[in-house]
């Protein structure tokens, strides 16, 4: 079965062959990170270049308790800013703490915009937390982070 | 003399029934028999009265017209700092937790207790034709303006007659029992068409703030599918109810028949409803009408603030007193139509300053039928009779669903998988719906069906590696024994034939089974396995599906009862608990 049928139809159970690795199961059988593959903290460092991140209640992140499906899960990120030419949301990066390639997507703006909101879906690769990172125009780096289940559901 | 909920609960006591031995058999002898018969219709529906409105509440019918025997719980576990909570409790635990006397009619419809015997005395439970009286009889005290009768969903699934009918026959039955007001969950089942054409034979409303659009390319992108709330004026007071459909249908049904609709628990859209009620409709009183579960819908009112009521539903819990977690009182009325539950309002000044409550045992031997649900009834089974009515063979044990691991009829029906389709491990749902056959009792088609009544019944034989079933099982572990209730689904592990396990519910995700046996020999995590499974979603994650092989589950059991003519399934499981020492246990984890 291709990888890609495979997450699209059951999302969890190919998540979690790729993520966890029980003691029982062999570490082997753990799918290899390809060239794509890229760690949370090496992302957050290639964005940050190693700047100080802060929890802020301006970065409001709504994502589902329970992903209906893990192939495509909705994330809206509103950051709270006047966006005006002096202060401004520079950026919103989206992240996932445990897929292959944690970066799942980069969105730049500029006062233009007119708010500080992106909304999309994006893959998961197994229950994790998604993280809304946000560059602010005065350099600073805000975040929210909630988790997100991803599972077969009630199957047989 | 006013009798109460307290003395109902005691009423075997009250009439003397207690034995002077003071063993746990109170209805020895024939004296005791005879006390029996004296409870009667009165006894069923005494109540407190309390202001002027009344709210009738039913939960998880799952289709089921006539009476039927439904055996509680004998195995409830749930994560350890639920144990012992409402919604996790059963038999013993249960009956100490409501102060229920052994042997008494509320031991027989709240727990497993000495279940064969006592069904023996009080008869089946349920039945559209033994509710009806009961809502008349609320009608007629209280004025039928006064009175709105409220489903909580999974009621046109659960039986041949519903499936055959596409729900149209339990549609009929809710406008018989007068349903003004209900939510959905496995009434998505039949597709999004049919639910609609079916809520458009429906008298009441079918209302939902958490259904949504979820196709990016419509025009309704984001808007609700189902008018998220209603409000009904009775006794002088403005009620308003929004309704909450089960928030997990696209995780724990097919995606296939909501494809573009959302499911999710919206708590922050409801408590803009709430609040939206209460400051611009200036209701008297806001009611959540809830397929949620009860543990769910415990944590839910931690969340969302100026709920008065929240009517649940899914888990199929009996629970004869409302919870109350800060101002919100939350009830659920058990399921398969064994209970109606009445709760009064006294509401003064735009406020509920008072309630009562009762969960009414629809016992059918005490509440004479109604003419016209019995007429009804046989409108809709009489072009299935011959079919319904067969015997395929009897059975020696009890043959129950429910319990978290295993029972008898999910047994039955994975031995009759395993027999034909010859997998070496067979997967059946943990669904909390069914039947209860007694010892010695025929088994017929229609009780087949009322335990596999499902609009996707293919039974579906494929290979699975030993790594992805080990996980499987621990993913669904997750869903049932997760310790936050949100992340919970509400049903019960998946059965397993072929197969043991041992479990610790306490350890973390991932690393709850060991000593994982397939075939009686420890799972090779590299091997191949052939493995049946229905009513779930497990195949797409096969290869090798065998297309010539699948078949309807009801007539692979069928089948299979047909050719071993006596049933004889054991009562141990083949699951064994690491952490609690018995099925029910109290508060603490322990079984004392």
């Amino acid at each position: 079965m291709k990888r890609r049928n495979f997450l699209k139809t059951i999302c969890a159970a190919s998540a979690v062959a790729a993520v966890t690795t029980p003691s029982m199961v062999l570490a082997k059988e753990a799918k290899p990170k390809g060239a794509n593959a890229l760690s949370y903290d090496a992302a957050v460092k290639a964005i940050t270049g190693g700047k100080a991140v802060t929890k802020s209640d301006k970065v409001s992140l709504t994502v589902p308790e329970i992903a209906e499906n893990g192939a495509v899960v909705p994330v809206k990120v509103n950051v709270e800013s006047p966006m005006t030419e002096t202060d401004y949301v520079k950026a919103i990066h989206i992240l996932t703490t445990k897929n292959g390639n944690a970066r799942s997507a980069d969105v730049m703006l500029t006062p233009m915009n007119g708010k500080g909101y992106f909304a999309t879906r994006i893959k998961l690769g197994g229950t994790q937390d998604i993280v809304a990172l946000v560059e602010m125009s005065d350099g600073s780096f805000l975040k929210a982070s909630k988790s997100v289940k991803v599972t077969i559901g009630g199957c047989g | 003399m006013e009798i109460d909920r307290r003395d109902f609960l005691q009423i075997a006591s009250a009439l003397g029934l207690v034995g002077a031995a003071g063993g746990t058999n109170l209805f020895a002898g024939e004296a005791a028999k005879e006390k029996i018969k004296k409870l009667s219709f009165s006894d069923v529906v005494d109540f407190k009265a309390k202001g002027k409105a009344t709210i009738l509440h039913f939960c998880d019918l799952h289709a089921h017209l006539k009476p039927l025997y439904w055996r509680e719980p004998s195995t409830l576990i749930s994560a350890k700092n639920l144990v012992g909570t409402p919604g996790f409790i059963c038999g013993e635990s249960f009956q100490k937790y409501y102060g229920i006397q052994a042997g008494s009619l509320d031991a027989y419809f709240d727990t497993y207790n000495d279940f064969t015997e006592l069904a023996k005395k009080f008869g089946k439970m349920g039945g559209i034709a033994h509710m009806k009286p009961i809502i008349d009889h609320v009608k007629k005290e209280r004025g039928a303006k006064n009175v709105i009768l409220l489903d909580s969903g999974d009621t046109w699934q659960g039986t041949a007659v519903a499936l055959k009918t596409k729900g149209e026959a339990i549609v009929d039955a809710q406008n018989y029992l007068g349903v003004d007001v209900m939510v959905g969950h496995w009434e998505f089942t039949y597709g999004k068409e049919r639910v609609h054409e079916l809520i458009g034979k429906l008298k009441g409303d079918f209302i939902s703030q958490n259904v949504i659009d979820n196709d990016p390319f419509s025009d309704d992108f984001e808007e609700l599918i189902f008018p998220p709330y209603t409000i009904k004026e009775i006794g002088g007071a403005k009620i308003g109810i929004i309704g909450q459909s089960f928030p997990f249908t696209s995780t724990a049904n097919p995606k296939k028949f909501t494809e573009g609709w959302s499911f999710a628990l919206r708590h922050e859209s409801l408590q803009k409803y709430v609040d939206m009620l209460r400051k611009e409709k200036k209701v008297d009183c806001v009611v959540v009408l809830s397929h949620d579960g009860f543990s769910v819908d415990q944590e839910l009112a931690k969340k969302v603030k100026g709920v008065d009521f929240i009517l649940s539903g899914h888990t199929h819990d009996p629970s004869p007193e409302p919870i109350v977690v800060n101002d919100t009182v939350i009830i659920i009325s058990g399921s398969h139509g064994k209970y109606i539950s009445r709760l009064d309002l006294d509401i003064k000044d735009k406020k509920v300053v008072d309630y009562s409550f009762k969960l009414m045992p629809v016992a059918s031997h005490l509440i004479p039928a109604d003419k016209a649900g019995e007429a009804l009834i046989a409108k809709w089974y009489k072009p299935f009779e011959k079919e319904l009515n067969e015997v395929l063979g009897t059975t020696k044990g009890l043959l129950y669903k429910r319990d978290t691991f295993y029972s008898t009829f999910d047994s039955l029906i994975g031995m009759a998988i395993k027999d034909e389709m010859k997998c070496d491990i067979n997967f059946n749902p943990g669904y909390r719906w069914g039947t209860t056959v007694l010892p010695g009792d025929p088994i017929t088609k229609d009780n087949v069906y009322e335990m596999t009544a499902i609009t996707y019944p293919e039974v579906y034989t494929f290979d699975l590696k030993g790594e992805v079933i080990y996980k499987l099982m621990e993913d669904i572990a997750d869903n049932v024994f997760n310790a936050n209730p949100l992340l919970q689904q509400g049903g019960d592990m998946s059965r397993i034939t072929g197969a043991s396990y041992s479990i610790k519910i306490s350890a973390p995700s991932g690393k709850r089974i060991s000593d994982f046996m397939i075939g009686g020999k420890p799972i090779d995590m590299k091997k191949t396995y052939r493995v049946s499974s229905w009513g779930g979603n497990l195949q797409n994650v096969g290869e090798n599906l065998d297309e010539k092989a699948i078949r309807p589950v009801y007539e692979v059991v069928s089948d299979y009862i047909r050719r071993q003519k006596v049933i004889d399934i054991p009562m141990e499981s083949n699951v064994k608990v690491l952490d609690m020492d018995c099925g029910c246990p109290v508060k603490g984890a322990t079984c004392s």
